[in-house]
């Protein structure tokens, strides 16, 4: 009489595969995927706020977001110089200091970049804070540099046409041109004593930022090739600056595995007394 | 332990890969959220055990194996597996634990409306043009001076679409205008990315407000050409009826 193999005697195989590739199926792949946010890391040393050359920036995670020319609003654009910008971050507990990084064929007076913050709880329209039509939107906080200027401005806006520097300058800017890429460092206290028209930032928090780059290349007409609304821009991303380590997870984890080590130790001991 | 949990044990793994993988292939079907099937797996654990205790001597049969297991008389190569349980599961509790406690580094959750519903002036409005050669003509040269840097060749993918995320929508796709009516486009291209509701939060549209630069019959001709250009015909109210 023939041989009948049982069929499934090896059925875990079968299992352990079909598992093995349903958990794989959930993975995320393996290529880099676009960054949806800047990370600011806690410097060890000095904070270079004022220096955007500085090897410290070495150190800072970098991200990078596609930019696109401004065409909400209709004084608009349809191609900019400026294509991607990398952004890092880094913060020493009380400043934070936002670095730009972009590649421009030329060093122009008028060269310009600029951060973009919404202010306080209220969601602002990325185009320059724009009032919406069946909402309240909040204002926008910006950080505006200029290459002729050589400093920093502290500007609030809500819709184009209304943006203005505001009374009190708390934002600190510099950039430097080395080879065909401007580097600008932006930076400025976490909290200021003008909540209204500031952004604030908490350690350990994400915040709406977007960006705007433009290039100040003198065209034949004498005006700059971007200007105003003429400019690249970018959605709303995310910012946070990394909280102080808290090392309270890793207690609880300790403390969950013991409880259920203690759980498993009563559970087979009764186990075996009753059996 | 053989017999009597293979069939628990398959019947759970074929559920499982039925929700994740054979569901979501179905006509008008989709891929179900994880919430969803590990619902569903609990419900299957629960029938599960409710068979398998229906009575003494098959309560006994279903629990016996596994209490053998874990007081390790099964013996065999079962004991090497039983101090990998024992030691995995408080593991797994302490992962589960530290995951639920530590900070997360993902934004924040956009639960965004892609097409949220229109203020009431704009719901069922027709498009009052003419639909003529000329007119679509007409419609798709605006289309090719104000809409294509973003919108593209219909595909959303202009040379200016790289930095906007939400990407500019592909009205090719059929999820877009092919499923929305025209009086829905109207509203969208009149008052842009300023006229979203609040559940069009978190306000990334960069569509401009056209009406400050066309007039409405050059933004039913626009709607027009769209439509042509992209292969699509607007949903109506006749087609659902």
């Amino acid at each position: 009489m023939a041989r009948v193999r049982r069929p499934g005697a090896r059925w875990w195989v079968g299992a352990v595969g079909l598992t093995g590739l349903c958990l794989a199926s959930g993975l995320p792949p393996a290529y880099s995927q676009q960054s949806v946010s800047v990370r600011a890391t806690l410097v060890k040393g000095a904070l270079p706020a004022d220096d955007p050359a500085a090897a410290a920036w070495a150190t800072a995670a970098v991200s990078e977001f596609p930019m696109s020319p401004q065409v909400h609003w209709p004084v608009r654009i349809t191609d900019v110089t400026a294509k991607s910008v990398k952004v890092r971050g880094l913060h020493d507990g009380t400043t934070v200091a936002i670095l730009l990084e972009y590649a421009d064929p030329s060093e122009d007076p008028d060269d310009a970049a600029a951060l973009e913050f919404m202010v306080g709880d209220s969601k602002a329209h990325f185009a320059h804070g724009q009032p919406m039509a069946q909402v309240q939107g909040g204002p926008v906080n910006i950080w505006y540099w200029k290459n002729k200027d050589g400093k920093g401005v502290d500007m609030g806006a809500k819709g184009f046409g209304t943006l203005k520097p505001h009374t009190h300058q708390t934002v600190n800017a510099k950039g430097v041109y080395q080879g065909g890429a401007w580097k600008v460092v932006f930076s400025r206290p976490f909290k200021t004593d003008h909540g209204e028209e500031d952004t604030q930032f908490k350690p350990g928090e994400f915040a709406s930022i977007a960006f705007a780059i433009w290039d100040g290349k003198k065209m034949d007409t004498g005006q700059p090739k971007e200007k105003g609304s003429e400019k690249a821009i970018s959605s709303w991303w995310y910012f946070r600056a990394d909280a102080p380590p808290d090392y309270s997870p890793y207690m609880y984890a300790a403390l969950a595995v013991a409880l259920a080590l203690g759980f498993e130790l009563v559970l087979v001991r009764r186990l075996k007394k009753g059996s | 332990m053989k017999g009597v949990l293979v069939r628990p044990i398959f019947l759970t793994v074929f559920i499982y890969l039925f929700l994740k993988f054979i569901v979501p292939n179905l006509p008008h079907s989709a891929p179900l959220p994880s919430s969803l099937i590990f619902l569903y797996l609990m419900l299957t654990t629960a029938g599960i055990v409710i068979f398998a205790t229906l009575s003494g001597a098959s309560k006994d049969a279903f629990f016996g194996p596994m209490l053998r297991f874990l007081t390790g008389e099964s013996g065999g190569a079962f004991g090497g597996a039983r101090y990998l349980v024992l030691a995995l599961f408080p593991l797994l509790v302490g992962w589960q634990t530290y995951g639920s406690t530590a900070s997360s580094d993902a934004p924040p959750a956009e639960n965004r409306t892609i097409h949220p519903a229109p203020p009431g002036e704009y719901t069922g409005l027709s498009n009052p043009v003419p639909k003529t050669p000329d007119n679509i003509m007409y419609g798709k040269g605006l289309y090719a001076s104000r809409c294509s840097p973003c919108h593209g060749n219909f595909d959303g993918k202009g040379f200016a679409a790289p930095g906007f995320t939400p990407p500019p929508a592909n009205f090719k796709d059929p999820t877009t205008i092919a499923m929305l009516q025209e009086s829905f486009l109207f509203w969208r291209i009149k008052k842009g990315g300023v006229g979203l509701p609040v559940e069009g939060m978190p306000w990334k549209s960069a569509m401009p407000r056209w009406e400050l630069e066309l007039s409405d019959e050059d933004i039913w001709k626009v709607i027009m050409g769209e439509y042509d250009g992209a292969g699509q015909k607007p949903r109506t109210w006749d087609e659902s009826e």
